[in-house]
């Protein structure tokens, strides 16, 4: 049992490594919007999309039927029929996102992911899709008012997110005033930061402010509390630098969806007004 | 002190539905030797490990020096002490010298200090005849003198009674004189022993009495001379004929 | 593939680090395993039923369970079904503990009952109970047995050690997962990862062989 939970592994470290074309786990494809059309269009081209599902209410698998859902599948869907397109669906780790795009096992990346400077230096990012921030959600109990009082406590965050980020910029500013460090518990979703808050071990997590208010609105008796946010931050899609072409059709896409008012459609779906 | 040295009083033993021991009974008195013969699977080897309780007997009786081990709740590890046995396959232990095969029960049963059990020892595998090889492994001495160091181990313990359960039969031929050199001085210095054996010459010569021990029953028992000589039983005069 | 081996330079230490989380978590674990597993053997080999059963049960439950599933149950679910704060360093440490003990337990169970029946005939014919037969001369003779097995279980812990990064253990195959995600260069980063691995598991293989080749020899009587 555990050489095979290790083989997972391996095959996982194998991805990461040399980023090769990976052929043992082939995730439920999601349905082809195109579908309904009648006359179906000959070759279309597909366009591979990645998304770490874990992060209602931007995706996450639905648990009856497994399929993948949200506002970035809905958006990413929309886009590709705009741009004619299909697009297959990938739900994998938020760690190997990047690297997959990379390794072209994926083309585009949609999961909630924030447009940094850091990131960008490796891939492209599309006009902003959305506007956010991040957030600190806190047990009530703890008495959190502020970015302030996370001062030496025991904060979860998930791996290589902003809400990492926020907290190593924020440990640099304590570092200067002299103050307790955070303790930044990094997770590999952004559910498991959020338990360990529930559990205890962390006093708060810091994530995307709709995730956030996602949370408390599916689990209304959860004892947390959500800060104002503390940075401004926009979402994008990655894509690799030298797919122009495809960079090009991204974002036209996106404006003709803005501009028919679908994606304000989409947007009050899932966010309200 | 004067009653038998070991009493058993009606042994049955089953193994399942097999009666290996049908019923047996005799006394064997202080500074006797009693050999047991009788044809293999007639249940000589039973009755050895049923008398210090390495078998539990299906039901009856055996006294040690008048201490009963067959009861419930009978202090079995220490009769034991008292009973000293040695194995056909020696079972010594392969991780430990020959002299610590020999120390190893007194220091742990007995709390005897390390000195004073390695003097012991020292002297017990001299009166085997192993004064050289204290510090060899068992793997390293042959078996004629493994089955003499088990011998010796057995005597560490200073029993008043010393089993043998077939202690030659695992032994080269050139080899079963060295350890019957050994039980014969025993039996000289006045220990009491039981002994299973295939060795007639040596029953003839050590044992005080035989006994004949067939499909769990014994069918006769007597002096040496008698049994050897004027066998009563039909059986043992059989058996006698063939291993004579 | 653009292979920028500077990034090597600079996530080093940072590596090295998680390494020598790692290193401590195994030894650390394999320890713990180790006497959880042996007092499990014993347990299991017992003519009574009330130690038998129960280390039957946790071999069968902790051998049969994914280890990532166990670290979840207990980190996250313990502390949720007894209302206590989790510790993720302790629960790191058990949950490896136990999942390994559940292994060793079969190792030694193997090893005990490969000591021939003689031995403890002969031991409880001089007068030890069966604790001191086990004691003095059982063991000794299953530990040089099972010392292979036991030396192959240290590196298996080794690279399992790696599964308690779901819950935020920063060992090196979790900060390997950081850096390559931080740098966007992973060639140089999971090769770093894996050489280190390497590096403390290869003294360990060597000497589980040399003490296989040891054991061998050992055992070949020369007498009779």
């Amino acid at each position: 049992m555990r050489k095979a939970v290790a083989l997972l592994l391996a095959v996982g470290l194998l991805l990461a490594l040399a980023g090769c074309a990976q052929k043992a786990e082939q995730p439920a494809p999601a349905p082809a919007p195109a579908a309904q059309q009648p006359p179906p269009e000959p070759e279309r081209p597909v366009v591979k999309v990645g998304t770490e599902a874990a992060y209602p209410p931007f995706e996450w698998v639905d648990e009856k039927t497994g399929e993948l859902k949200g506002f970035d599948m809905d958006l990413i869907r929309a886009i590709a029929e705009e741009a004619g397109f299909k697009a297959d669906i990938r739900n994998m780790a938020w760690d190997g996102l990047i690297p997959a795009l990379l390794a072209k096992e994926i083309d585009i990346i949609i999961s909630g992911m924030t447009i940094t400077d850091e990131r960008a230096l490796a891939v492209t990012f599309s006009d902003p899709y959305f506007k956010s921030g991040q957030v600190i959600m806190s047990h009530k109990d703890a008495g959190i008012k502020g970015p302030d009082d996370l001062a030496g406590k025991n904060v979860s965050v998930q791996v290589n997110t902003t809400g990492q980020y926020a907290m190593e910029k924020l440990n640099e500013k304590f570092k200067g005033e002299g103050k307790k460090l955070v303790n930044i518990k990094k997770f590999k979703s952004t559910p498991d930061a959020i338990n360990e808050v529930k559990v205890g071990g962390a006093v708060a997590c810091v994530i995307d402010l709709p995730v956030a208010a996602e949370h408390m609105k599916a689990n209304p008796g959860d004892p947390f509390v959500i800060g104002e946010p503390i940075n401004v931050e926009y979402l994008g899609m990655a894509m690799r630098k030298e797919d122009t072409e495809l960079h090009a059709k991204v974002n036209r896409a996106l404006a003709a969806l803005k501009a028919s008012g679908k994606y304000d459609e989409l947007y009050a779906q899932y966010f309200g007004k | 002190m004067n009653g038998p040295m070991l009493v058993v009083k009606d042994l049955h033993k089953y193994f399942g539905r097999l009666e290996v021991l049908k019923g047996v009974s005799f006394e064997v008195a202080r500074q006797e030797v009693v050999v047991i013969i009788g044809p293999s699977g007639g249940g000589k080897s039973t009755l050895l490990r049923c008398i210090n309780r390495l078998e539990e007997p299906t039901s009856g009786q055996v006294y040690i020096d008048g201490q009963c081990i067959t009861e419930r709740h009978a202090p079995v590890c220490q009769i034991r002490r008292q009973v000293g046995m040695v194995f056909q396959l020696f079972n010594l232990f392969p991780h430990l010298t020959a002299l610590e095969n020999v120390t190893l029960a007194p220091m742990k049963v007995l709390g005897m200090p390390r000195g004073e059990a390695e003097e012991l020892g020292r002297q017990l595998l001299a009166k085997v005849g192993l004064a050289a090889k204290v510090n060899n492994l068992p793997a390293q001495l042959s078996g004629g003198q493994q089955q003499r160091v088990a011998i010796a181990r057995a005597l560490a313990m200073r029993p008043k009674l010393m089993l043998f359960d077939e202690p030659t039969s695992a032994l080269d031929p050139e080899m079963i004189g060295e350890v019957l050199a050994v039980m014969k001085d025993l039996a000289r210095e006045g220990m009491t022993m039981l002994v299973v054996s295939h060795e007639m010459g040596f029953a003839r010569e050590v044992a005080d009495r035989i006994m004949f021990l067939e499909h769990g029953v014994i069918l006769e028992e007597g002096p040496p001379e008698q049994v050897f000589g004027s066998p009563r039983h039909e059986r043992t005069r059989s058996f006698l004929s063939k291993v004579l | 593939m653009s292979l920028d081996w500077q990034v090597v330079e600079r996530y080093f230490p940072f590596l090295v680090g998680g390494a020598w989380l790692t290193l401590r978590l195994t030894v650390v674990t394999t320890a713990l395993g180790t006497i959880i597993g042996l007092f499990a053997a014993i347990a299991r080999l017992s003519r009574f039923k009330i130690f038998s059963w129960p280390a039957a049960a946790y071999v069968d439950f902790f051998r049969g369970t994914p280890l990532l599933a166990q670290i979840m149950l207990i980190h996250f679910g313990l502390p949720q079904l007894f209302g206590y704060k989790p510790n993720m360093v302790v629960d790191a440490i058990a949950a490896l503990s136990i999942n390994c003990g559940a292994y060793v337990t079969e190792i030694f169970r193997a090893g005990i009952q490969s000591i021939e029946r003689g031995q403890t005939e002969a031991a409880l014919s001089l007068g030890m109970t069966p604790a001191q037969a086990m004691r003095y001369v059982i063991l000794p003779q299953a530990f040089r047995r099972v010392l292979p097995p036991l030396g192959n279980e240290f590196i298996a812990m080794l690279k399992d050690s790696s599964m308690v990064s779901i819950i935020s253990m920063e060992e090196l195959l979790f900060r390997g997962m950081i850096s390559a995600g931080r740098s966007f260069r992973p060639f140089p980063i999971w090769i770093t990862v894996s050489l280190l691995y390497l590096a403390m598991t290869l003294p360990f293989t060597r000497l589980v062989s040399w003490m296989e080749i040891k054991l061998k020899r050992e055992h070949r009587p020369e007498g009779r």
